[in-house]
């Protein structure tokens, strides 16, 4: 009776696109990014408070890597402190994290770069040109006083010093281009721009120098739905086209299913689990993952009442004994209630999960809802995310 | 029409709001008028809850507002328990203490050198209570809001509380004064993910137990699905489509209500990554004709030259596109005589 | 709010000691004074000494009784002329921000005449007319005074509530239908604190300053002994010209002190409200023990290594350059 325009519409759209071929990865270097053993404190002696705790994660090329987690779970503090951006009283306590760099010459090669080690000028010529960061805010990250054709220049007469004003023109258009907006833009000051807009020249100014990481805080948080579906899918395209590894951190879980390859669920400043996408979605292991899982009410299906997580996020300051999240889990046991579980394997499989229920102890009886096995049928259409 | 026993509680009749802002630049231009809210109506029943879904921008807040009476319509009227409000009378002590409003941000709508205490006792105070019941009064509050024991609350600074919590103490407040309506303007977009459910439940639980007639205003479609009975969608200021139940998320007629649900993040729906990309955020909104008409992909000649009314596309559903003109004939009046019929029909 | 912390940073503890000092000099000085500071039974113009511990004036006045029970007189005036300054601040720059319209323009014109007026010579016209009697009275003086101080603060404190007034929990007051008047001074003034506070620490400084002025140049009542009057019968003696320092230099010194306490006072006030410039965070004693720069720049998060680790790091090298 009704006509479903907008389907047809999005389907005749999909036709058009070319295939976009992913670009060549190097396949001694797999990692561009190898986190070991990362703590973050806020000051120090007795007034500290372990922000990130003992984090260990690894980034393959042309990625997504999502991190999920509410308020307080460190989230944003792990990259911040990651690529040493934390401002003090934020220190880096333990841990390292190493950033293999190609080569400009030969793409094959990689050079190790220690971030913790490294010195401010070793810092200062990285950034943007090799990992570069998009905040939530581009309210605020774009000058008001500027034209936005300024900010590009800036980056580009710092970065590339041998580009001529007619060369830093054009890549200034070729960027917006590539991130759907039009040229006219370049003569505009921030405030003439929508939220969506901003957030599209904060991306084409992450991606200017051609980043091998990029790495996305909330970017989509201040937006309106329909606009993040469009930023979405705009860097979707892009990592597609470009093959740069993204880190995107935000609270909604269920936009990371979407985008990302592999999640990480942060809770009071760990990982709580890891796992490819698919899996995770469709066969949480953690009560925490589960629990995250479960607080987005359904676009479809029977209305139902759901619960939620209850109890609040933890202070980091306050943290229990034992697991973080036992005092609002569901299936908490006596164990967790005095040891810490550490983020172990399950089995054989890629995927890891910090939970006394998975430890393999025969004894220990999972609940059902985190035993449930992957369904083929269900794992995402790959076509959308071909990837190597 | 002033029948007592009416469920419905509060009503909008046409409540128009303009804002004259000047155009940037220009000091001596004539100033532009931006239509905040054109011509909304709607209902408030003891015992439902309303979920309006929009964008910012999309004016729902101002109409929150004007339901509030923080924000003076340009035109249009409420009335309230079916006495009518004249658009340009003071807010009286009475009206706050029928139609209470919950805001957004639970951390700015805290006072942060203000106790939970003060927060509860002054609503009490203003509002008639006597000096030696405020304290029960008050733990009876936060017990209502299920923050348990109300002891350790009452003496907290808000900065002590998490955002969750602080919401809670936002609606205990809300429910100090006794309301019959309460608007909750996105109480949860400011909070955890894990707290939200805990929040609408809570509002589920006011309007089904203690039939508090509630207003939900929300950009999150798929929480006005879980929680309204009614809903309605806004656009630019205008209601374009609105349901009972949840026909209008389940099929979705008003092109704009479409591309809202396909640009929710649904991992259950692989489809749901194939919606465009192209920028379509930034078209200014039309003088004349269908608002949405410049991002609609089938705006037709009407579209751009006169604006659609509201066209029955279902029972209790309309929807104000062209599209469905030939299907139905206009609902000019939309559906709410109808509703109050029925309701007095329920009532005897 | 927050719970109160003891001040870390030595500014502000130097800044309480001097300013407290001088407090307890105005409750208690009179009382050490060891002669009547009028009183003219001694030789003039004598050097300090034991029995006269900044030696006397040329009528023979003892100079460090006249030094103690001044206190008294500058000090109450000063925070008498603070208070009500800061009272009428508070009420001008709060109503003319929340009420904001016509109250706002008839308000701001209002401070603006104030300030665009001279302080001083208003004060000097001002203090003329008064009678003789009434120059002596610390109220007066110091409602005069304050009359001359007040404009600045408002204008700070209208600006701030202007901020203030389009906030949620301002908002979330009115729905609850609570009075104009009870928001802007028990929902609005609390969050002004530290800005009320601080006007009021610098209209205590400028009052000093006008009292000693005033003073100084003779429009206050001679029998009131203050630092201005010191000063004024120094200068009238030739005392700068004949080298008689002791006369009028600890009054000068006093004032620099008083003046210098509040200001350090002031720093501790702004470390109190804005968290950034609290060092980071980390005191500089922490910082040297951790081994970390003294100044901690943006971009640059640091890093801690433990001393376990580093000699980990020292016999790995070791073992790897042989």
């Amino acid at each position: 009776m009704i006509a479903d325009p907008l389907k047809t519409q999005s389907a005749a759209k999909m036709t058009e696109s070319p295939q976009h071929s992913v670009a060549p990865v190097s396949a001694r270097h797999d990692f561009v990014l190898e986190v070991n053993n990362f703590s973050v404190d806020y000051g120090v002696g007795e007034d500290m408070v372990r922000a990130v705790n003992d984090v260990t994660l690894k980034l393959r090329r042309s990625q997504v890597l999502g991190i999920a987690g509410e308020s307080g779970s460190g989230k944003s503090t792990l990259v911040y402190a990651m690529t040493r951006l934390l401002r003090a009283p934020g220190v880096i306590s333990s841990g390292d994290v190493k950033l293999n760099l190609t080569n400009e010459g030969d793409p094959e090669e990689v050079t190790p770069l220690s971030l913790v080690d490294a010195s401010e000028r070793e810092l200062r010529n990285i950034r943007w040109s090799h990992v570069s960061i998009v905040l939530q805010s581009a309210l605020n990250a774009l000058n008001p006083v500027l034209r936005v054709s300024r900010e590009f220049n800036e980056v580009l007469k710092t970065h590339r010093k041998g580009m001529t004003r007619s060369q830093r023109h054009d890549r200034s258009v070729e960027l917006l281009k590539m991130v759907g907006l039009n040229e006219d833009r370049l003569a505009r000051f921030p405030h003439e721009l929508s939220g969506g807009q901003r957030q599209r020249i904060m991306i084409a100014l992450a991606l200017a120098l051609d980043p091998e990481l990029v790495i996305m805080d909330e970017p989509t948080t201040a937006l309106d739905v329909v606009t993040q579906r469009e930023i979405i899918n705009e860097l979707n395209d892009l990592r597609s086209r470009y093959g740069f590894a993204m880190i995107f951190i935000t609270h909604d879980l269920s936009l990371l299913v979407e985008l990302a390859d592999e999640i990480v669920v942060m809770y009071a400043g760990a990982i709580v689990e890891r796992a490819g996408a698919s899996e995770l979605y469709q066969a949480p292991r953690h009560p925490y993952t589960l629990g995250l899982l479960n607080s987005f009410p359904p676009l479809h299906g029977e209305r139902r009442e759901l619960a939620g997580i209850p109890g609040s996020p933890p202070d980091l300051a306050e943290l229990p004994e034992g697991c973080s999240f036992a005092p609002r889990c569901p299936f908490a046991m006596q164990r967790c209630r005095h040891e810490a579980p550490p983020l172990t394997n399950i089995g054989d499989s890629d995927r890891s999960v910090a939970c006394w229920l998975h430890s393999g102890d025969p004894s220990v009886r999972v609940p059902v809802e985190l035993s449930r096995e992957m369904n083929p049928s269900r794992t995402r259409v790959t076509a959308l995310k071909e990837r190597t | 029409m002033t029948d007592r026993s009416s469920p419905v509680q509060l009503s909008a009749r046409h409540l128009t709001r303009h804002f004259a802002t000047r155009v940037p630049g220009k000091l001596f231009q004539a100033k532009r008028v931006v239509r905040a809210v054109d011509d909304a109506s709607l209902d408030l029943v003891r015992g439902q809850v309303t979920a309006v879904v929009g964008e910012s921008g999309s004016g729902k807040s101002v109409l929150a507002r004007m339901l509030a009476r923080i924000i003076s319509p340009t035109s249009g009227d409420l009335v309230l328990e079916g006495t009518p409000i004249p658009a340009r009378a003071k807010r009286t002590l009475e009206y706050a203490s029928k139609v209470q409003l919950v805001l957004q941000d639970p951390y700015a709508s805290n006072n942060p050198v203000h106790r939970v205490r003060h927060s509860l006792e002054r609503p009490l105070l203003i509002h008639g209570a006597q000096k030696h019941e405020v304290d029960d009064l008050a733990r009876a509050a936060l017990s209502r809001v299920s923050l348990d024991p109300p002891e350790r609350f009452l003496d907290r600074y808000p900065h002590e509380l998490s955002g969750g919590q602080l919401q809670r103490v936002s609606i205990a407040r809300a429910l100090c004064v006794k309301p019959d309506v309460l608007l909750a303007d996105e109480p949860i977009s400011m909070l955890d993910v894990s707290v939200r459910l805990g929040i609408l439940n809570l509002l589920k639980g006011l309007c089904d137990n203690e039939h508090l007639a509630i207003l939900y205003i929300t950009h999150d479609i798929a929480s006005a699905r879980y929680l309204a009975d009614e809903i309605i969608v806004m656009y630019a200021g205008q209601i374009v489509e609105r349901s009972r139940g949840t026909a209008l998320v389940d099929t979705p007629t008003h092109p704009y209500t479409q591309l809202l649900i396909a640009s929710v993040p649904d991992p259950s729906d692989p489809t749901s990554m194939a919606s465009q990309s192209e920028e379509h955020s930034s078209f200014a909104v039309p003088e004349v004709g269908c608002r949405f008409a410049p991002r609609c992909p089938f705006a037709m000649d009407v579209c751009r030259t006169s604006d659609p009314p509201d066209f029955k596309v279902g029972e209790g559903h309309t929807s104000r596109c062209w599209l469905y003109a030939n299907e139905s004939e206009a609902v000019v009046e939309m559906a709410l005589p109808e509703r109050r019929r029925e309701g007095e029909t329920t009532k005897t | 709010m927050k719970s109160l912390r003891l001040p870390r940073s030595p500014k502000v503890i130097i800044g309480l000691v001097i300013v407290g000092f001088f407090i307890i000099m105005t409750v208690i000085g009179p009382w050490l004074a060891p002669y009547n500071p009028s009183s003219t039974a001694f030789a003039p113009l004598l050097s300090p000494s034991a029995h006269h511990l900044l030696g006397t004036t040329s009528l023979g006045q003892d100079i460090f009784s006249q030094l103690l029970v001044g206190a008294r007189a500058t000090m109450v005036v000063a925070l008498l002329a603070g208070l009500a300054a800061t009272i009428l601040s508070m009420t001008v720059g709060i109503a003319a921000g929340y009420l904001g319209g016509v109250s706002d323009e008839g308000l701001s014109l209002l401070s603006n005449v104030f300030l665009a007026i001279p302080g001083l010579p208003l004060l000097i016209v001002i203090d003329s007319y008064l009678p003789v009697s009434s120059r002596s009275n610390f109220f007066v003086i110091g409602l005069i005074i304050s009359l001359t101080g007040w404009a600045w603060g408002a204008r700070v404190l209208r600006a701030q509530t202007m901020s203030l007034r389009n906030r949620d929990f301002v908002e979330a007051a009115r729905i609850i239908g609570e009075k104009r008047s009870r928001i802007m001074f028990t929902e609005v003034a609390p969050n002004l604190l530290p800005v009320l506070a601080s006007s009021f620490l610098f209209t205590v400084l400028y009052s000093i300053g006008a009292y000693v002025t005033l003073a100084y140049i003779g429009l206050t009542s001679t029998a009131v002994w203050n630092w201005g009057t010191m000063l004024y019968w120094a200068q009238a003696n030739n005392a700068p010209l004949s080298g008689e320092w002791y006369w009028f230099v600890p009054p000068g010194i006093c004032i620099a002190l008083v003046g210098t306490g509040l200001a350090l006072v002031n720093f501790g006030i702004d470390e109190f409200i804005n968290p950034r410039l609290r060092a980071g965070g980390l005191t500089s004693r922490q910082r040297r023990k951790l081994g970390l720069p003294r100044r901690i720049r943006l971009g640059l998060t640091p890093v801690i290594h433990s001393t376990q680790n580093q000699a980990v790091v020292a016999a790995h090298a070791k073992l790897v350059s042989r």
